[in-house]
């Protein structure tokens, strides 16, 4: 890499720094290897070939050719993802024109820590902090002006959110300014996100269309126009502008759809049907992630696991056929040896080596007590460099291995791997983290990094000194599946299990299945819910192995993952369920407002009343002349500090049907943002243009309501006053209906079932998934996954493809035979117990028993329900229970080992001497 | 019950005929295209409940656009 | 060592059911109460919760916590204890520690929510008490019928037995957690509870200790 002359623009750091022909695409790249790209002297022009020879291992080919490779498949699952929007196909943005105006793809490389600047927020013309930051968001989306989307790209509220945190917490003198059209917070503890942010000293939100005007020629700053109700037009100068571009198909869509045969929608997306948004237009391709529309993480996680169970039902007949499992050699039995410590040091590219001084280091850990090799690799993730960890282990006969490299959280499993491979026990492995901990942190202090790897690696050395061979427990799964809630999440999980071979309960409390869909008519993209609904709950009861249980209570859940048993009460009687997997997807309610009337006066009513008198085409609705919609009624605010996501889209729903029944009808939504996110946009713009009026009021000022008469006609109306921002006088509006878009509600049953299947509720009385953005539809607790509003509100294809996406993840449980339990877990030395309970109350997994024995009580702790937090072992008076893997014993050793007794006293010497 | 036997047979023959022709080593489940956070994903699901995997991307890496970022809202943990 | 530092997930944030940052931050204003027991500067120990995004509340943290240990000074030394005076006192806290635990045990299940309580939550007088208050376990040498119950059942081996020897506890060792108390068989009833604060008698000298059989006793 060092040798090659080609120097050009970096595509993954967006341009701003530099690459060779040659070089790695990104430090975590996977697989992590060096290639070679276009721009190389050869390929354009035959010349250089200078890398060849360089290169010791002959590893460069440079007459390579592309191969093609014929696959056979049984289906086909599109990801293609998306592309940022290029905010150069529009002038007036002067992206690539002024050099202080960037993307926030750009903003996103100059923030990291891998990126041009190493973490450093600079900008390129001067390579100088900016203070002050104005983003402009919605650059490229909800326009519908040439080269703009007329689509809301829905991340890049809460994305420049994040930049905005980002950039205060690198300098908390930053002034940073949003300028926006509405803030969409809709996602799940985005509402709490965006207060953070708002909170901030020196942060803006300014709602206004904005105006890059011009550039200073000295500074390089930018000016930007706006407009405020209280100041009008003003003109700003900032350091840099971000501009927040949206969300676009990605690259060749055209192409790839003739490839594939699929059509695409009006904006480039996958066509779907809302009903089944994982279905192409053609069987047996499947789309997922943004492809289906611009979408967050969770939504591309949890689609494309629903894409993947769509497979499998289309492919249940072999599965297990092509793919093998990995067979790994005999463990041998080391744990008579003296410890022989192999130590790995691990550049990261230059991730670690550009900070830490490798080579000492490495001379350093061979005069460590029982290292008995030590080397150091460039990347020790990479696949050479774990066959060399391999070879190592057998040629030199190391029985302990010290991994000083990155954080043990991701690549842990792989390094366990390695060490199978070698035939030793997992659970000799040890890493110490000199990159988290040490060269990103330390980046500027070389020295005392390299000191800092020295004593964390003899931490490390030191408690693998002490580690010891842990079994881990194969346990037999159960192939049934239990579903908690009988809504359209809750039927299509069932339907997509049973589909691949599994026997579903599904369990409903009311005496139908359907949930809160069957209070829902049709959805803004032309779904007959209702419709929908019938169909599905045939499929359901023709189904041979989905067995309903309505009326249903759950009175006791006992057991862990792949074995739980699960008592119900239904209208069948009592039953005792056994069952490897449950899927809570009990759903969600409506709040009952206090607010505006409602309870008091019957013209008050919520948006779901509404559509139910819509749908009767009561004379209520039909004789009406004036309906004032009120948005975020119940949430947004202390009590429910979220936002319910489907509110804004449920009212334009209604107020395009009720349009539709009587055009002249006045409809006024009264809004704080109107959140219609993704393609719902176009509905937005659509009641705009039908002259649904919308009007914005603030959470200080909401809108007031009293019963009185038209002006005109003495009609008996509603009045709803409030003031308008834009004219800057009070508004009054009459009304004949007012219905309030009541906040969507965490189920009733939620802390119930929580407790039962213990499981964990986030602040809002949702369930809290294991991690908001990779694992969104399972729990922390093994066994048990999620899916539909219980987990958040959202929209009905949203729902699907999460119930789906939550069977998929239920499949990677049921079709194995067992699943594998943890070696890491308590154990309790009975002598020593005292059988004080204390364990027992501190562990909320169920995991320790009081057991009778002849000597008193003893704590004993069945192996597959801990978890190894080991709070247990921090209550016990006794050190009877102690955690495997992470004993007193092992971590007092690495404490012990962090101040040698040496330095210890001569500190105490120096202080002394003070 | 003879006729069920039968035409039994001839879907393993069908199916054996398609094997032959096709050879079985470029013979897959599943084909994926895009190996951003959803590619992988479906990718992992699919290997981990039995079904052989081809995923494919246009860049060197896996990873897409998400390996780009930063950090991931509203946790703010690292992307990669 | 001057300062320790313990940092955890934020209150209500921990992945684990068991929300063991709470017991953490319990555990942490107990040690600081008995820090300032036995004379230490209780600031020589922090706890702080926070994400894992919270990078640049962690530097500061650390920044700040380092000075006030710089300023603080070297442990014992800024207190004004000498060395061994400082070892006997720690020692003796170690000591102590099962007994603590066995104490304030349910205390521990606690979820401090406001930091307004965290002052109030382990007072000095507590901590005082479960120095100088402790139940004390006593062998009544008439009683015990050398059955080696009890010392079966101790914990930590602080009963000393042997076949028709009395048994003795050894004051020093045992960590108070009642296990014999509860184990003596209620026919023989020879392990008395003392009151914390008053003294135990010393068990009978060795070679004195042949137990006083039951049955002889009646018949005499």
């Amino acid at each position: 890499m060092e040798y090659c002359p080609v120097v050009y623009p970096d595509a993954f750091n967006q341009g701003i720094s530099n690459e060779k022909a040659i070089h790695i695409y990104f430090s975590q790249a996977i697989p992590l290897i060096t290639y070679i790209d276009e721009s190389c002297l050869y390929l354009e022009e035959k010349k250089c070939r200078i890398c060849e020879n360089i290169c010791q291992n002959d590893a460069i080919d440079l007459k390579q050719e592309p191969k093609k490779k014929e696959v056979n498949v049984g289906a086909i699952i599109l990801s293609p993802g998306i592309k940022p929007y290029d905010p150069g196909a529009m002038k007036e943005y002067h992206y690539g024109d002024f050099i202080n105006v960037v993307s926030s793809m750009d903003y996103e490389r100059i923030m990291c820590a891998t990126g041009p600047y190493q973490g450093e927020i600079l900008r390129a013309f001067d390579l100088k902090s900016p203070q002050k930051i104005a983003w402009i968001q919605c650059v490229g989306s909800r326009q519908v002006i040439e080269g703009g989307n007329s689509y809301c790209s829905s991340v890049c509220c809460t994305y420049a959110q994040k930049q905005v945190i980002l950039t205060k917490d690198y300098n908390p003198d930053a002034e940073c300014t949003i300028f926006h059209n509405d803030i969409r917070s809709y996602g799940k503890d985005f509402e709490r996100f965006y207060e953070r942010t708002n909170a901030l000293p020196g942060v803006r939100f300014i709602r206004s269309y904005t105006n890059i005007v011009r550039e200073d020629p000295e500074t390089k700053n930018v000016f930007v126009r706006y407009a405020t109700n209280e100041e009008g037009v003003k003109e700003e100068e900032f350091d840099l502008v971000v501009l927040s571009v949206g969300l676009e198909p990605p690259a060749n869509y055209d192409q790839m759809a003739d490839i594939f045969d699929i059509e695409l929608n009006e904006h480039g997306f996958c066509k779907t049907d809302p009903a089944n948004p994982i279905q192409t237009t053609r069987p047996g391709i499947f789309s997922c992630g943004a492809f289906q529309g611009p979408t967050d993480i969770p939504e591309s996680v949890f689609s494309a696991s629903g894409a993947s169970s769509q497979c499998g039902q289309l492919l249940n007949f072999r599965r297990g056929k092509l793919a093998q499992d990995k067979v790994y050699p005999p463990e041998i039995d080391v744990s008579g040896e003296e410890p022989r410590i192999g130590v790995f040091v691990c550049h990261c590219g230059a991730n670690i080596s550009r900070v830490v001084d490798i080579p000492s280091t490495v001379d350093y850990c061979l005069t460590l007590p029982n290292v008995v090799y030590a080397m150091e690799q460039l990347f020790s993730c990479a696949s050479n460099s774990a066959q060399e960890i391999t070879d190592m282990i057998k040629e030199k006969g190391l029985n302990r291995v010290v991994i000083a490299a990155c954080t043990p959280r991701t690549l842990e499993p792989l390094f366990h791997d390695t060490l199978k491979e070698a035939g030793l026990n997992q659970y000799y492995l040890e890493m110490a983290n000199i990159r988290e901990h040490d060269s990103w942190v330390h980046s500027k202090a070389k020295e005392e990094a390299t000191v800092k790897a020295w004593d964390l690696i003899r931490m490390s050395v030191a408690r693998a000194n002490l580690l010891e061979p842990l079994q881990e427990i194969d346990l037999p799964v159960n192939k049934a599946a239990l579903v908690v809630g009988g809504g359209i999440a809750g039927m299509n999980c069932a339907f997509s299990i049973a589909e691949q071979g599994h026997i579903v309960h599904l369990l409903e409390k009311e005496p139908v299945l359907g949930g809160i869909a069957r209070k829902i008519h049709d959805t803004l993209e032309g779904l007959d819910v209702q419709e929908y609904l019938r169909t599905l709950i045939e499929k359901i009861y023709r189904h041979p192995l989905i067995h309903v249980y309505t009326e249903t209570t759950i009175t006791e859940v006992t057991g862990y993952v792949g074995n739980f048993v699960t008592k119900v009460q239904s209208e069948k009687g009592d039953a005792v369920i056994e069952h490897g997997a449950a899927i809570i997807a009990t759903g969600a309610d409506v709040y009952t407002p206090t607010e505006y009337l409602y309870g008091e006066d019957e013209r008050v009513l919520t948006h779901l009343e509404l559509e139910e008198l819509m749908a009767k085409e009561d004379e209520k609705v039909t004789g009406a002349q004036s309906i004032v919609m009120i948005q975020c009624v119940g949430c947004r605010n202390e009590d429910r500090d979220y936002c319910s996501r489907i509110c804004c889209s449920e009212s334009i729903k209604n107020a395009l049907k009720l349009k539709e029944i009587n055009p002249d009808l006045d409809i006024y939504v009264l809004f704080r943002d109107i959140r219609t996110y993704g393609f719902n946009e176009d509905f937005y713009r659509e009641a705009a243009d039908k002259d649904v009026r919308f009007i914005r009021y603030e959470p200080e000022a909401e809108p007031q309501i009293e019963p009185g008469t038209g002006e005109e006609d003495g009609r008996p109306v509603l009045k709803v006053t409030l003031p308008d921002y834009v004219l800057g006088k009070k508004l009054e509006l009459d009304a004949d209906l007012v219905a309030l878009a009541a906040a969507t509600i965490p189920a009733p049953t939620t802390k119930e079932v929580a407790g039962q299947f213990m499981l964990t509720l986030n602040p809002d009385g949702f369930y809290k998934e294991a991690h908001v953005k990779l694992r969104p539809v399972e729990f922390a607790t093994d066994g048990v996954f999620l899916c539909g509003l219980a987990h958040y509100p959202k929209f009905i294809p949203e729902t699907i493809n999460q119930a789906y996406g939550a069977a998929s993840r239920v499949l990677t449980l049921l079709s194995h035979d067992t699943v594998t339990a943890s070696g890491s877990i308590c154990v309790v030395e009975d002598e020593k117990c005292m059988g004080c309970g204390a364990c027992v109350t501190a562990c909320k997994y169920d995991a320790i028993k009081l057991q009778k024995t002849r000597h008193g009580d003893k704590a004993m702790v069945n192996p597959v329900l801990c978890k190894g937090d080991g709070l247990c072992n921090a209550m016990c008076p006794t050190g009877a229970i102690q955690l495997k893997h992470y004993t007193d014993e092992e971590l007092f050793s690495m404490i012990d080992t962090m101040i040698p007794v040496e330095e210890e006293e001569k500190a105490d010497a120096i202080a002394g001497g003070v | 019950m003879e006729g069920e036997v039968l035409l039994k047979d001839k879907i393993r023959q069908l199916k054996e005929k398609i094997e032959d022709k096709l050879g079985k080593k470029d013979f897959g489940d599943v084909l994926i295209v895009g190996g951003g956070i959803s590619g992988i994903q479906a990718s992992l699901d699919l290997a981990s409940s039995g079904f052989k995997v081809y995923l494919v991307d246009e860049a060197p890496s896996i990873g897409g656009h998400m390996a780009q970022l930063d950090k991931t809202f509203p946790t703010n943990d690292c992307s990669i | 060592m001057d300062g320790v530092f313990i940092g955890g997930c934020r209150l209500g944030e921990c992945n684990y059911i068991t929300h063991g940052n709470y017991h953490a931050l319990n555990l942490t204003l107990l040690c600081k109460r008995i820090m300032e027991y036995i004379g230490l500067n209780p600031d020589r120990l922090r706890v702080e919760f926070m994400s894992a995004g919270d990078g640049n509340l962690f530097v500061d943290i650390m920044d700040e916590y380092t000075q006030q240990v710089r300023e603080i000074g070297p442990l014992g030394k800024s207190e004004g204890i000498e060395p061994a005076e400082l070892e006997k006192r720690l020692a003796k806290v170690i000591k102590q520690i099962p007994y603590i635990k066995i104490m304030t045990n349910e205390k521990m299940g606690t979820h401090l929510e406001d930091p307004a309580e965290y002052e109030s939550f382990f007072t000095l007088e507590e901590v005082s008490k479960l120095f100088t208050e402790m139940i004390s376990y006593y062998i009544d040498p008439e009683k015990c019928q050398a059955c080696m119950i009890c010392a079966r059942r101790c914990p930590v081996d602080a009963i000393i037995s042997a076949k028709k020897e009395v048994h003795v506890i050894e004051q020093d060792k045992c960590i108070r957690c009642g296990s014999c108390f509860e184990a003596c068989p209620d026919r023989f009833d020879a392990i008395i509870e003392i009151p914390g604060g008053e003294p135990v008698p010393p068990p009978p000298p060795e070679g004195e200790r042949a137990i006083v059989k039951k049955d002889k006793k009646k018949a005499g």
